[in-house]
Protein backbone atom coordinates (compact mmCIF):
# COMPACT_ATOMS: atom_id res chain seq x y z
CA UNK A 1 0.00 0.00 0.00
CA UNK A 2 1.42 3.38 -0.92
CA UNK A 3 3.20 5.14 1.83
CA UNK A 4 1.35 8.02 3.28
CA UNK A 5 3.42 10.63 4.94
CA UNK A 6 1.59 10.94 8.19
CA UNK A 7 4.85 10.33 9.98
CA UNK A 8 4.45 8.50 13.23
CA UNK A 9 5.12 4.82 12.89
CA UNK A 10 6.15 5.07 9.25
CA UNK A 11 9.92 4.84 9.28
CA UNK A 12 10.52 5.79 5.66
CA UNK A 13 8.29 8.86 6.01
CA UNK A 14 10.19 9.92 9.12
CA UNK A 15 13.56 9.31 7.49
CA UNK A 16 12.55 11.31 4.41
CA UNK A 17 10.51 13.85 6.39
CA UNK A 18 8.63 16.25 4.15
CA UNK A 19 6.03 18.79 5.29
CA UNK A 20 3.06 18.62 2.94
CA UNK A 21 0.18 21.01 2.56
CA UNK A 22 -2.89 20.87 0.42
CA UNK A 23 -3.40 23.81 -1.87
CA UNK A 24 -6.86 25.36 -1.51
CA UNK A 25 -9.57 24.85 1.07
CA UNK A 26 -9.71 21.08 0.82
CA UNK A 27 -12.99 20.83 -1.03
CA UNK A 28 -11.59 20.14 -4.49
CA UNK A 29 -12.48 16.60 -5.61
CA UNK A 30 -9.02 16.25 -7.14
CA UNK A 31 -6.61 17.46 -4.47
CA UNK A 32 -3.48 19.45 -5.20
CA UNK A 33 -0.64 19.23 -2.69
CA UNK A 34 2.84 20.59 -2.27
CA UNK A 35 5.72 19.07 -0.32
CA UNK A 36 8.88 20.83 0.78
CA UNK A 37 11.73 18.39 1.06
CA UNK A 38 14.60 19.74 3.12
CA UNK A 39 17.72 17.92 2.02
CA UNK A 40 20.00 16.67 4.78
CA UNK A 41 23.67 15.92 4.20
CA UNK A 42 23.41 12.21 4.92
CA UNK A 43 20.77 11.79 2.20
CA UNK A 44 22.61 13.26 -0.77
CA UNK A 45 25.75 12.75 -2.83
CA UNK A 46 28.79 15.01 -2.72
CA UNK A 47 27.09 17.58 -4.97
CA UNK A 48 23.96 17.64 -2.83
CA UNK A 49 21.82 15.60 -5.20
CA UNK A 50 19.30 12.95 -4.18
CA UNK A 51 19.65 9.50 -5.77
CA UNK A 52 16.79 8.45 -8.02
CA UNK A 53 15.61 5.75 -5.63
CA UNK A 54 15.13 8.34 -2.89
CA UNK A 55 13.54 10.77 -5.32
CA UNK A 56 11.07 8.05 -6.30
CA UNK A 57 10.47 7.35 -2.64
CA UNK A 58 9.45 10.92 -1.76
CA UNK A 59 7.38 11.13 -4.95
CA UNK A 60 5.65 7.91 -3.90
CA UNK A 61 4.98 9.38 -0.46
CA UNK A 62 3.33 12.59 -1.61
CA UNK A 63 1.73 11.00 -4.68
CA UNK A 64 0.31 8.14 -2.62
CA UNK A 65 -0.96 10.46 0.08
CA UNK A 66 -2.62 12.80 -2.41
CA UNK A 67 -4.17 9.90 -4.32
CA UNK A 68 -5.44 8.49 -1.06
CA UNK A 69 -6.98 11.82 -0.07
CA UNK A 70 -8.75 11.86 -3.43
CA UNK A 71 -10.32 8.51 -2.53
CA UNK A 72 -11.38 9.06 1.07
CA UNK A 73 -13.02 7.20 2.79
CA UNK A 74 -11.27 4.54 0.74
CA UNK A 75 -7.50 4.41 0.36
CA UNK A 76 -5.03 3.31 -2.30
CA UNK A 77 -2.12 1.05 -3.14
CA UNK A 78 0.55 2.11 -5.65
CA UNK A 79 0.54 -0.07 -8.72
CA UNK A 80 3.18 1.72 -10.77
CA UNK A 81 5.37 4.77 -10.76
CA UNK A 82 7.24 6.38 -13.66
CA UNK A 83 9.95 8.97 -13.13
CA UNK A 84 12.19 11.02 -15.40
CA UNK A 85 14.94 13.34 -14.25
CA UNK A 86 15.55 16.62 -16.06
CA UNK A 87 18.72 16.19 -18.12
CA UNK A 88 20.04 19.65 -17.22
CA UNK A 89 19.79 18.89 -13.49
CA UNK A 90 21.95 15.78 -13.40
CA UNK A 91 25.28 17.52 -12.75
CA UNK A 92 26.39 20.82 -11.27
CA UNK A 93 24.39 22.96 -8.87
CA UNK A 94 21.05 22.67 -10.66
CA UNK A 95 18.79 20.10 -8.99
CA UNK A 96 20.62 20.16 -5.67
CA UNK A 97 19.46 21.44 -2.30
CA UNK A 98 15.88 21.69 -1.05
CA UNK A 99 13.20 20.38 -3.37
CA UNK A 100 9.56 21.24 -3.93
CA UNK A 101 7.16 18.50 -4.98
CA UNK A 102 3.94 19.65 -6.59
CA UNK A 103 1.33 16.91 -6.93
CA UNK A 104 -1.90 17.00 -8.90
CA UNK A 105 -4.42 14.25 -9.42
CA UNK A 106 -5.02 13.76 -13.11
CA UNK A 107 -7.77 11.21 -12.85
CA UNK A 108 -9.86 9.67 -10.10
CA UNK A 109 -11.77 6.68 -11.41
CA UNK A 110 -13.80 4.03 -9.62
CA UNK A 111 -10.91 1.65 -9.31
CA UNK A 112 -7.77 3.70 -9.93
CA UNK A 113 -6.19 7.11 -9.47
CA UNK A 114 -3.45 8.72 -11.54
CA UNK A 115 -1.35 11.51 -10.07
CA UNK A 116 1.48 13.63 -11.40
CA UNK A 117 4.29 15.11 -9.35
CA UNK A 118 6.70 17.74 -10.62
CA UNK A 119 9.89 18.23 -8.66
CA UNK A 120 11.75 21.55 -8.75
CA UNK A 121 14.76 22.95 -6.95
CA UNK A 122 14.83 26.13 -4.91
CA UNK A 123 15.36 28.27 -8.01
CA UNK A 124 12.33 26.68 -9.65
CA UNK A 125 14.34 24.57 -12.09
CA UNK A 126 12.71 21.26 -13.01
CA UNK A 127 14.49 18.34 -11.35
CA UNK A 128 12.19 15.47 -12.27
CA UNK A 129 8.67 14.62 -13.23
CA UNK A 130 6.76 11.54 -12.16
CA UNK A 131 3.35 10.02 -12.54
CA UNK A 132 1.94 7.16 -10.62
CA UNK A 133 -1.12 4.97 -10.72
CA UNK A 134 -2.80 3.68 -7.58
CA UNK A 135 -5.55 1.11 -7.17
CA UNK A 136 -8.44 2.09 -4.92
CA UNK A 137 -9.21 -0.24 -2.04
CA UNK A 138 -10.95 -0.31 1.30
CA UNK A 139 -8.34 -0.94 3.97
CA UNK A 140 -9.15 -3.01 7.01
CA UNK A 141 -9.35 -0.58 9.90
CA UNK A 142 -10.20 2.33 7.65
CA UNK A 143 -8.06 4.96 5.98
CA UNK A 144 -5.41 7.08 7.72
CA UNK A 145 -6.93 9.88 9.80
CA UNK A 146 -6.75 12.86 7.45
CA UNK A 147 -8.74 16.04 7.63
CA UNK A 148 -8.80 18.49 4.76
CA UNK A 149 -7.20 20.68 3.80
CA UNK A 150 -4.29 18.39 4.59
CA UNK A 151 -1.50 19.92 6.68
CA UNK A 152 1.43 17.68 7.56
CA UNK A 153 4.09 19.85 9.05
CA UNK A 154 5.83 17.52 11.47
CA UNK A 155 9.59 17.48 11.19
CA UNK A 156 10.42 15.44 14.25
CA UNK A 157 12.80 12.63 13.64
CA UNK A 158 13.09 9.82 16.21
CA UNK A 159 16.10 9.77 18.52
CA UNK A 160 17.26 6.48 17.06
CA UNK A 161 20.57 7.29 15.28
CA UNK A 162 19.58 5.02 12.39
CA UNK A 163 17.41 7.90 11.17
CA UNK A 164 20.55 9.98 10.59
CA UNK A 165 22.54 7.40 8.69
CA UNK A 166 23.24 7.12 4.98
CA UNK A 167 20.46 5.54 2.87
CA UNK A 168 22.47 2.34 2.42
CA UNK A 169 22.42 1.83 6.17
CA UNK A 170 18.87 2.99 6.83
CA UNK A 171 17.49 0.76 4.10
CA UNK A 172 19.73 -2.11 5.27
CA UNK A 173 21.19 -2.67 1.82
CA UNK A 174 23.80 -5.34 1.22
CA UNK A 175 25.67 -6.67 -1.75
CA UNK A 176 24.36 -9.69 -3.56
CA UNK A 177 26.49 -12.46 -5.00
CA UNK A 178 27.58 -10.29 -7.94
CA UNK A 179 27.42 -6.67 -9.04
CA UNK A 180 23.88 -5.97 -10.14
CA UNK A 181 22.27 -7.70 -7.19
CA UNK A 182 21.25 -5.68 -4.15
CA UNK A 183 19.69 -7.14 -1.03
CA UNK A 184 17.43 -5.38 1.45
CA UNK A 185 16.67 -6.78 4.88
CA UNK A 186 13.05 -6.06 5.79
CA UNK A 187 12.82 -4.35 9.16
CA UNK A 188 9.88 -2.68 10.85
CA UNK A 189 11.09 0.83 10.00
CA UNK A 190 10.83 -0.03 6.28
CA UNK A 191 7.22 -1.15 6.48
CA UNK A 192 4.19 1.01 5.84
CA UNK A 193 1.24 1.30 8.25
CA UNK A 194 -0.19 -1.93 6.88
CA UNK A 195 2.94 -3.91 7.64
CA UNK A 196 4.21 -4.36 4.12
CA UNK A 197 7.42 -3.04 2.64
CA UNK A 198 7.17 0.67 1.78
CA UNK A 199 7.17 1.30 -1.98
CA UNK A 200 10.04 3.73 -1.54
CA UNK A 201 12.20 0.94 -0.14
CA UNK A 202 11.62 -1.04 -3.31
CA UNK A 203 12.70 1.97 -5.38
CA UNK A 204 15.86 2.36 -3.34
CA UNK A 205 16.98 -1.27 -3.63
CA UNK A 206 16.34 -1.52 -7.35
CA UNK A 207 18.13 1.78 -8.01
CA UNK A 208 21.15 0.39 -6.15
CA UNK A 209 21.04 -2.84 -8.17
CA UNK A 210 20.86 -0.98 -11.50
CA UNK A 211 23.81 1.29 -10.72
CA UNK A 212 25.83 -1.61 -9.34
CA UNK A 213 25.30 -3.58 -12.53
CA UNK A 214 26.44 -0.76 -14.76
CA UNK A 215 29.53 0.15 -12.70
CA UNK A 216 30.49 -3.43 -11.90
CA UNK A 217 30.90 -2.39 -8.27
CA UNK A 218 29.15 -4.38 -5.58
CA UNK A 219 25.98 -2.71 -4.27
CA UNK A 220 25.37 -0.52 -2.35
CA UNK A 221 28.64 1.35 -2.90
CA UNK A 222 28.30 4.97 -4.08
CA UNK A 223 28.46 5.41 -7.86
CA UNK A 224 29.37 9.07 -8.32
CA UNK A 225 28.33 10.40 -11.70
CA UNK A 226 26.32 7.30 -12.56
CA UNK A 227 22.63 8.09 -12.28
CA UNK A 228 19.36 6.39 -13.06
CA UNK A 229 17.75 9.02 -15.27
CA UNK A 230 14.44 7.36 -15.87
CA UNK A 231 12.63 4.60 -14.14
CA UNK A 232 9.32 2.81 -14.32
CA UNK A 233 8.35 0.49 -11.49
CA UNK A 234 5.45 -1.92 -11.56
CA UNK A 235 4.51 -3.10 -8.08
CA UNK A 236 3.19 -6.62 -8.48
CA UNK A 237 2.84 -8.01 -4.96
CA UNK A 238 3.62 -6.81 -1.45
CA UNK A 239 6.93 -7.49 0.28
CA UNK A 240 6.31 -9.09 3.64
CA UNK A 241 9.16 -11.35 4.74
CA UNK A 242 12.49 -10.58 3.11
CA UNK A 243 15.29 -10.47 2.45
CA UNK A 244 14.35 -8.70 -0.74
CA UNK A 245 16.59 -9.34 -3.74
CA UNK A 246 16.80 -6.87 -6.61
CA UNK A 247 18.44 -8.43 -9.65
CA UNK A 248 19.42 -6.19 -12.55
CA UNK A 249 20.22 -7.30 -16.09
CA UNK A 250 21.42 -5.29 -19.05
CA UNK A 251 19.03 -5.12 -21.99
CA UNK A 252 21.20 -2.92 -24.20
CA UNK A 253 22.98 0.38 -24.56
CA UNK A 254 22.45 3.67 -26.33
CA UNK A 255 25.60 5.75 -26.31
CA UNK A 256 26.36 6.44 -22.68
CA UNK A 257 22.99 5.15 -21.49
CA UNK A 258 22.38 1.59 -20.37
CA UNK A 259 18.90 0.10 -20.37
CA UNK A 260 18.45 -2.16 -17.37
CA UNK A 261 15.63 -4.47 -16.31
CA UNK A 262 15.31 -5.12 -12.60
CA UNK A 263 13.22 -7.81 -10.95
CA UNK A 264 12.60 -7.58 -7.22
CA UNK A 265 11.70 -10.72 -5.28
CA UNK A 266 10.75 -11.53 -1.70
CA UNK A 267 13.24 -14.30 -1.02
CA UNK A 268 11.55 -15.31 2.23
CA UNK A 269 8.16 -15.66 0.53
CA UNK A 270 9.08 -18.30 -2.02
CA UNK A 271 10.94 -15.72 -4.12
CA UNK A 272 7.66 -14.13 -5.07
CA UNK A 273 8.03 -11.44 -7.74
CA UNK A 274 7.29 -8.15 -5.98
CA UNK A 275 8.18 -5.61 -8.61
CA UNK A 276 9.43 -5.26 -12.14
CA UNK A 277 11.27 -2.14 -13.27
CA UNK A 278 13.00 -0.73 -16.30
CA UNK A 279 15.65 1.92 -15.80
CA UNK A 280 17.99 3.97 -17.92
CA UNK A 281 21.37 4.52 -16.31
CA UNK A 282 23.60 7.34 -17.55
CA UNK A 283 27.29 6.75 -17.25
CA UNK A 284 28.91 9.93 -18.55
CA UNK A 285 28.46 12.26 -15.62
CA UNK A 286 31.45 11.58 -13.40
CA UNK A 287 34.42 9.38 -12.56
CA UNK A 288 32.69 6.25 -13.82
CA UNK A 289 32.29 7.92 -17.22
CA UNK A 290 32.65 5.46 -20.05
CA UNK A 291 32.91 5.82 -23.78
CA UNK A 292 30.42 3.28 -25.02
CA UNK B 1 -3.64 -1.73 -37.30
CA UNK B 2 -4.46 -2.59 -40.91
CA UNK B 3 -1.82 -0.17 -42.17
CA UNK B 4 0.96 -1.98 -40.41
CA UNK B 5 0.30 -5.58 -41.53
CA UNK B 6 0.83 -7.00 -38.07
CA UNK B 7 1.09 -10.74 -37.60
CA UNK B 8 0.67 -12.83 -34.51
CA UNK B 9 1.32 -16.37 -33.36
CA UNK B 10 -0.55 -17.88 -30.47
CA UNK B 11 1.07 -20.66 -28.45
CA UNK B 12 -0.45 -23.56 -26.51
CA UNK B 13 0.46 -21.97 -23.17
CA UNK B 14 -1.44 -18.80 -24.06
CA UNK B 15 1.63 -16.70 -24.71
CA UNK B 16 1.85 -14.67 -27.87
CA UNK B 17 4.47 -13.59 -30.37
CA UNK B 18 3.93 -10.93 -32.99
CA UNK B 19 5.69 -9.16 -35.81
CA UNK B 20 5.74 -5.69 -37.30
CA UNK B 21 7.20 -5.43 -40.81
CA UNK B 22 9.56 -2.46 -40.88
CA UNK B 23 9.58 -0.41 -44.07
CA UNK B 24 10.19 3.21 -44.92
CA UNK B 25 6.65 4.26 -43.94
CA UNK B 26 7.42 3.62 -40.28
CA UNK B 27 11.23 3.73 -40.13
CA UNK B 28 13.13 6.38 -38.19
CA UNK B 29 16.27 8.03 -39.59
CA UNK B 30 18.32 5.26 -37.94
CA UNK B 31 16.33 2.48 -39.59
CA UNK B 32 14.36 1.04 -36.70
CA UNK B 33 10.58 1.36 -36.37
CA UNK B 34 9.24 4.58 -34.88
CA UNK B 35 7.84 4.31 -31.39
CA UNK B 36 4.25 4.90 -32.49
CA UNK B 37 4.31 1.82 -34.70
CA UNK B 38 5.93 -0.27 -31.97
CA UNK B 39 3.16 0.87 -29.65
CA UNK B 40 0.54 -0.36 -32.11
CA UNK B 41 2.19 -3.80 -32.18
CA UNK B 42 2.52 -3.96 -28.41
CA UNK B 43 -1.00 -2.66 -27.79
CA UNK B 44 -2.58 -5.06 -30.26
CA UNK B 45 -0.71 -8.08 -28.94
CA UNK B 46 -1.26 -7.03 -25.34
CA UNK B 47 -4.97 -6.71 -25.96
CA UNK B 48 -5.02 -10.15 -27.52
CA UNK B 49 -3.03 -11.68 -24.70
CA UNK B 50 -5.26 -10.05 -22.13
CA UNK B 51 -8.34 -11.85 -23.43
CA UNK B 52 -7.33 -15.25 -22.13
CA UNK B 53 -5.36 -13.86 -19.19
CA UNK B 54 -8.31 -11.85 -17.89
CA UNK B 55 -11.02 -14.38 -18.73
CA UNK B 56 -13.84 -14.56 -17.81
CA UNK B 57 -13.41 -10.84 -17.17
CA UNK B 58 -12.23 -8.22 -19.65
CA UNK B 59 -9.20 -5.93 -19.59
CA UNK B 60 -8.57 -2.36 -20.73
CA UNK B 61 -5.12 -0.88 -21.21
CA UNK B 62 -4.41 1.51 -18.33
CA UNK B 63 -0.82 2.40 -19.06
CA UNK B 64 2.09 1.47 -21.23
CA UNK B 65 5.82 2.06 -21.17
CA UNK B 66 8.05 1.43 -24.16
CA UNK B 67 11.84 1.53 -24.15
CA UNK B 68 13.67 1.19 -27.46
CA UNK B 69 17.29 0.35 -28.19
CA UNK B 70 19.22 1.43 -31.27
CA UNK B 71 19.04 -1.45 -33.71
CA UNK B 72 19.68 -0.03 -37.15
CA UNK B 73 17.62 -1.29 -40.06
CA UNK B 74 15.65 -4.51 -39.71
CA UNK B 75 13.10 -6.49 -41.70
CA UNK B 76 10.69 -6.90 -38.84
CA UNK B 77 10.30 -6.22 -35.18
CA UNK B 78 9.36 -9.21 -33.08
CA UNK B 79 7.55 -8.99 -29.76
CA UNK B 80 7.22 -11.84 -27.26
CA UNK B 81 4.60 -11.28 -24.59
CA UNK B 82 4.48 -12.69 -21.08
CA UNK B 83 1.96 -12.25 -18.30
CA UNK B 84 3.82 -11.05 -15.19
CA UNK B 85 0.84 -10.66 -12.90
CA UNK B 86 -2.85 -11.47 -12.98
CA UNK B 87 -4.49 -9.94 -9.95
CA UNK B 88 -8.13 -9.40 -9.18
CA UNK B 89 -8.12 -5.95 -10.68
CA UNK B 90 -4.92 -5.57 -12.65
CA UNK B 91 -3.03 -7.51 -15.25
CA UNK B 92 0.61 -6.77 -16.10
CA UNK B 93 2.11 -7.94 -19.38
CA UNK B 94 5.71 -7.55 -20.51
CA UNK B 95 6.86 -7.52 -24.14
CA UNK B 96 10.41 -8.39 -25.12
CA UNK B 97 11.29 -6.71 -28.40
CA UNK B 98 13.88 -7.96 -30.87
CA UNK B 99 15.05 -7.00 -34.33
CA UNK B 100 14.44 -9.90 -36.71
CA UNK B 101 14.13 -12.11 -33.65
CA UNK B 102 17.84 -12.00 -32.90
CA UNK B 103 18.97 -8.54 -31.72
CA UNK B 104 17.53 -6.93 -28.56
CA UNK B 105 15.35 -3.98 -29.54
CA UNK B 106 13.87 -3.00 -26.19
CA UNK B 107 11.14 -3.75 -23.69
CA UNK B 108 7.57 -2.73 -23.06
CA UNK B 109 5.28 -3.17 -20.07
CA UNK B 110 1.54 -2.67 -20.00
CA UNK B 111 -0.92 -2.55 -17.13
CA UNK B 112 -4.51 -3.51 -17.79
CA UNK B 113 -7.50 -2.78 -15.60
CA UNK B 114 -9.51 -5.97 -15.15
CA UNK B 115 -13.26 -5.36 -15.18
CA UNK B 116 -16.41 -7.45 -15.57
CA UNK B 117 -16.88 -8.20 -19.25
CA UNK B 118 -18.95 -5.38 -20.76
CA UNK B 119 -22.34 -6.34 -22.10
CA UNK B 120 -21.49 -5.57 -25.72
CA UNK B 121 -18.51 -7.92 -25.55
CA UNK B 122 -20.17 -10.90 -23.90
CA UNK B 123 -20.78 -12.74 -27.14
CA UNK B 124 -17.68 -11.64 -29.02
CA UNK B 125 -15.75 -14.50 -30.63
CA UNK B 126 -12.01 -14.18 -31.12
CA UNK B 127 -9.92 -16.90 -32.67
CA UNK B 128 -7.50 -17.91 -29.91
CA UNK B 129 -6.42 -21.25 -31.36
CA UNK B 130 -2.67 -21.81 -31.62
CA UNK B 131 -1.05 -20.77 -34.89
CA UNK B 132 0.25 -17.83 -36.88
CA UNK B 133 -2.12 -15.40 -38.54
CA UNK B 134 -2.41 -11.90 -39.90
CA UNK B 135 -3.99 -9.25 -37.68
CA UNK B 136 -5.59 -7.81 -40.83
CA UNK B 137 -4.08 -6.16 -43.85
CA UNK B 138 -5.18 -3.58 -46.36
CA UNK B 139 -7.54 -4.94 -49.03
CA UNK B 140 -5.72 -5.65 -52.33
CA UNK B 141 -7.44 -2.78 -54.16
CA UNK B 142 -6.11 -0.19 -51.71
CA UNK B 143 -3.13 1.95 -52.71
CA UNK B 144 0.09 1.26 -50.84
CA UNK B 145 0.28 2.88 -47.44
CA UNK B 146 2.18 6.13 -47.13
CA UNK B 147 4.13 7.45 -44.15
CA UNK B 148 2.41 6.34 -40.95
CA UNK B 149 1.69 9.77 -39.51
CA UNK B 150 0.33 10.98 -42.85
CA UNK B 151 -1.96 7.98 -43.11
CA UNK B 152 -3.29 8.72 -39.62
CA UNK B 153 -3.65 12.38 -40.62
CA UNK B 154 -1.57 13.61 -37.70
CA UNK B 155 -0.94 17.31 -38.32
CA UNK B 156 1.97 19.15 -36.76
CA UNK B 157 0.77 22.70 -36.18
CA UNK B 158 4.04 23.88 -34.70
CA UNK B 159 6.89 22.23 -32.79
CA UNK B 160 5.41 20.28 -29.89
CA UNK B 161 1.82 20.81 -30.97
CA UNK B 162 -0.07 18.27 -33.09
CA UNK B 163 -3.73 17.61 -33.82
CA UNK B 164 -5.70 14.67 -35.12
CA UNK B 165 -9.34 14.46 -36.14
CA UNK B 166 -11.39 11.65 -34.67
CA UNK B 167 -12.29 9.49 -37.66
CA UNK B 168 -13.43 5.86 -37.78
CA UNK B 169 -9.97 4.86 -39.06
CA UNK B 170 -8.30 6.02 -35.82
CA UNK B 171 -11.06 5.04 -33.40
CA UNK B 172 -11.50 1.93 -31.31
CA UNK B 173 -14.60 -0.22 -30.99
CA UNK B 174 -16.38 2.31 -28.76
CA UNK B 175 -15.64 5.24 -31.05
CA UNK B 176 -12.88 6.80 -28.95
CA UNK B 177 -9.36 7.53 -30.13
CA UNK B 178 -7.52 4.20 -30.33
CA UNK B 179 -4.95 3.74 -27.58
CA UNK B 180 -2.12 3.25 -30.04
CA UNK B 181 -3.13 6.43 -31.86
CA UNK B 182 -2.63 8.28 -28.58
CA UNK B 183 0.96 7.08 -28.80
CA UNK B 184 1.16 8.32 -32.39
CA UNK B 185 0.20 11.88 -31.49
CA UNK B 186 2.50 11.74 -28.47
CA UNK B 187 5.35 10.49 -30.66
CA UNK B 188 4.65 13.12 -33.31
CA UNK B 189 4.52 15.96 -30.77
CA UNK B 190 7.75 14.72 -29.17
CA UNK B 191 9.61 14.35 -32.46
CA UNK B 192 8.48 17.76 -33.71
CA UNK B 193 9.76 19.46 -30.57
CA UNK B 194 12.88 17.31 -30.64
CA UNK B 195 13.60 18.37 -34.21
CA UNK B 196 13.40 22.00 -33.12
CA UNK B 197 16.16 21.50 -30.53
CA UNK B 198 18.13 18.48 -31.75
CA UNK B 199 17.83 18.57 -35.52
CA UNK B 200 15.99 16.63 -38.21
CA UNK B 201 17.07 13.18 -37.05
CA UNK B 202 15.27 13.39 -33.70
CA UNK B 203 13.34 10.27 -32.75
CA UNK B 204 11.35 9.17 -29.70
CA UNK B 205 13.02 6.25 -27.96
CA UNK B 206 11.23 6.00 -24.64
CA UNK B 207 7.70 6.65 -23.40
CA UNK B 208 5.74 6.26 -20.16
CA UNK B 209 2.04 6.71 -20.93
CA UNK B 210 -1.06 6.77 -18.72
CA UNK B 211 -4.49 6.55 -20.33
CA UNK B 212 -6.85 8.77 -18.39
CA UNK B 213 -10.13 9.08 -20.22
CA UNK B 214 -11.83 8.05 -23.44
CA UNK B 215 -11.16 10.66 -26.11
CA UNK B 216 -14.52 10.79 -27.85
CA UNK B 217 -14.73 14.39 -29.04
CA UNK B 218 -12.28 15.43 -31.70
CA UNK B 219 -10.12 17.00 -32.78
CA UNK B 220 -7.54 15.90 -30.21
CA UNK B 221 -4.42 17.90 -29.45
CA UNK B 222 -1.09 16.71 -28.14
CA UNK B 223 1.14 19.27 -26.48
CA UNK B 224 4.75 18.49 -25.64
CA UNK B 225 6.86 20.53 -23.26
CA UNK B 226 10.46 20.12 -22.22
CA UNK B 227 11.33 18.94 -18.71
CA UNK B 228 14.28 21.19 -17.97
CA UNK B 229 16.17 23.16 -20.54
CA UNK B 230 17.80 21.80 -23.63
CA UNK B 231 21.56 21.71 -23.17
CA UNK B 232 23.55 22.98 -26.17
CA UNK B 233 25.46 20.10 -27.73
CA UNK B 234 23.35 17.48 -25.99
CA UNK B 235 21.69 14.81 -28.06
CA UNK B 236 18.58 14.20 -25.94
CA UNK B 237 15.48 15.89 -24.67
CA UNK B 238 13.08 14.85 -21.92
CA UNK B 239 9.46 15.84 -22.49
CA UNK B 240 6.05 15.66 -20.92
CA UNK B 241 3.13 15.35 -23.32
CA UNK B 242 -0.56 15.93 -22.69
CA UNK B 243 -3.36 14.82 -25.00
CA UNK B 244 -6.59 16.81 -24.83
CA UNK B 245 -9.93 16.31 -26.54
CA UNK B 246 -12.03 19.06 -28.12
CA UNK B 247 -13.45 19.98 -24.71
CA UNK B 248 -10.00 20.37 -23.18
CA UNK B 249 -10.31 17.22 -21.11
CA UNK B 250 -6.94 15.61 -20.42
CA UNK B 251 -7.28 12.15 -22.01
CA UNK B 252 -3.74 10.83 -21.69
CA UNK B 253 -0.45 11.90 -20.19
CA UNK B 254 3.04 10.77 -21.08
CA UNK B 255 6.67 11.51 -20.60
CA UNK B 256 9.09 10.79 -23.41
CA UNK B 257 12.76 10.82 -24.27
CA UNK B 258 13.85 12.07 -27.68
CA UNK B 259 17.35 11.59 -29.05
CA UNK B 260 19.20 12.55 -32.20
Amino acid sequence: MAGFNAGEGVGVAMYLAMPIMEIGDGTAPLPHTRGEFCVQDHLVDSEGRLATGLLASIADSIGGMTSGVACLPDWIVTTNLALRRAPDALAGPRGTGPLTLDTRILRRGRSSVVGRTDVTDQAGNPVATTWMTCAVLTPAGGPPPFSRPVRLDHREVPDDPIFRTRPEEFFALEAGERPGIAVLAVSDRLRNPWGILHGGSVAVVLDAAARSLVTGVAAPAPTPGVIVTDLVIHYLSPGRVGPVHAVAETIGTRGTEVMVRISVRDHGADDRLMALAIATVRTDLGPFATDR
Amino acid sequence: MRLLSLETEQFEDGNIRGWLPVNNTIATPTGGPRLAAVAMLVDALGGLRSISAAAPDWAFTADMSIHLLPTGPMKQLQADLYVRRRGRRTLVIEAELSADGVRPAGLAIMTFAVVPRPEHLVNITIDMTPGRRSMSTLPPDQPEAGPYFEELAVVVERPGHVVIELRPEVANTVGALHGAVHTAVIDAASVSLGQEFLGPDAETVDMHLAFLDLATKGPMRAVATSVGESIPGQDRLTLSVEVFDAEDRLCSYATTEVVA
